[in-house]
């Protein structure tokens, strides 16, 4: 199983980014904790539709979960639809132990988006 | 036949005002004049001139996308191309297309190397009609609520408008921009002759005129000052930047008159203008 978790930095002692769409860096671990990879994210600037592109970006990577702060309509929406769980609500804790909050089972699945705090909101034409 | 855009970066430096006034100074000179308001998130030149809009003369469309599943092979090649980040595709899914992102530019279809995507027509604005006077019709375009982009609106009303004006053998087409360098005013400001840029004497005046200045330059648009309000605040701080655009002299300087905020206020400013000037 792969996780995502978003975050300010490329390692694992980097504190989780808050920010979905536009996160610095897409983390990827496998189910015991190792760092795969680290995906910077290249939709940071978008003028709109960050967290669309964000979703593909950790879509392609195939993995099961998504651990973040904050998750705004349109990346829950599209990543609902790929079975993609999200894991919201992280905030102020590294990479790492957000994830072991994640492994004891502390940290809820989202079922509702959230107020987006990135530029636009999510909330295009609205 | 003369095309005249009417902007100016700051918002109420008077702008409308400036255009009605143009109007009616083309008009009583025996020039027949078309002033197109394509100020389309808020027009309100036909308030000025004390009309209503009632004449619905046509609709702008924007081109949304449908897929048609049976020709989609899941390429994605429509979602990496997508400009406005407005498509999706979960791996060895079809693409989800989020529609208040799209901006209904329709490259996705033109791409789309199987047919499967059809654009499907909807209304983004409409287009009015006052003929206000012999010599002067107003079109008016407005932007339906809550669209997210409204330069398509904007090159659509235009274009009715310069069908319009070739049809009735109009000398001069104005075109009210909206305030701000965003998308509808540079719609507006492509392919006019010249531009009034209309500014005022103080520091936010200066400021967003270095602005409209820049993107006229960058359109190729040969920018006329007018200096409004003129007699109040400070003007060399909107000379230095003419200074940095190399541009000689304000083209009109228009003084503070409680007479036209007056005019301005009871929607009589035609009226106003036919009796003093």
């Amino acid at each position: 199983m792969k996780i995502c978790i978003t975050s300010t930095g490329e390692n694992l002692d980097s504190f989780i980014d808050p920010r979905f769409g536009r996160c610095q860096y897409f983390l990827i671990v496998d189910e015991k904790g190792k760092l795969l990879k680290a995906i910077p994210n290249q939709g940071v600037q978008a003028i709109r539709g960050a967290g669309v592109t964000a979703a593909q970006i950790v879509a392609n990577e195939k993995v099961e979960a998504v651990i973040t702060g904050n998750i705004g309509p349109n990346a829950f929406m599209v990543l609902g639809q790929s079975g993609i769980k999200i894991y919201a609500g992280v905030f102020r804790v590294k990479a790492s132990q957000a994830l072991e909050m994640f492994n004891q089972g502390k940290i809820s699945e989202c079922r509702a988006p959230m107020p987006g705090f990135g530029r636009r909101r999510g909330m295009e034409g609205r | 036949m003369e095309k005249i855009a009417i902007t100016g970066g700051k918002g109420g430096t008077g702008k409308s005002t400036v255009a009605v006034l143009l109007a009616n100074k083309f008009v009583s000179k025996g020039k027949r004049v078309v002033l197109c308001d394509l100020d389309v998130e808020c027009p309100n030149d036909y308030l000025l001139l004390g009309q209503k809009l009632k004449n619905r003369i046509g609709k702008v469309y924007a081109e949304f996308p449908k897929l048609n599943k049976t020709k989609c092979r899941k390429c994605g090649l429509c979602v990496r191309n997508c400009r406005s980040n407005a498509i999706f595709q979960a791996p060895g899914q079809y693409p989800i297309f989020i529609y208040d992102l799209c901006s209904g530019c329709g490259l996705c279809s033109r791409i789309c190397p199987y047919g499967a995507i059809e654009l499907k027509k909807k209304v983004i604005g409409e287009i009015y009609l006052n003929r206000v006077s012999k010599d002067l019709h107003l079109v008016t375009g407005a932007a339906k609520a809550g669209l997210e982009e409204t330069g398509p609106v904007v090159r659509g009303v235009k274009k009715i408008a310069l069908k319009l004006a070739r049809k009735i053998r109009a000398d001069i087409v104005l075109f009210d921009t909206s305030a701000g360098i965003h998308c509808p005013v540079i719609a507006a400001l492509q392919n006019v002759d010249y531009a009034y840029v209309i500014t005022e004497p103080t520091p936010l005046g200066a400021y967003d005129l270095a602005l409209i200045l820049d993107l006229c330059r960058k359109l190729s648009v040969k920018a006329k000052i007018v200096l409004n309000q003129a007699n109040l605040g400070d003007k060399r701080i909107v000379q230095k930047v003419l200074e940095k655009f190399k541009i000689k002299k304000f083209t009109f300087q228009i003084p503070y008159s409680e007479k036209i905020v007056r005019a301005y206020s009871q929607g009589k400013l035609l009226e106003f203008l036919s009796k003093e000037f």
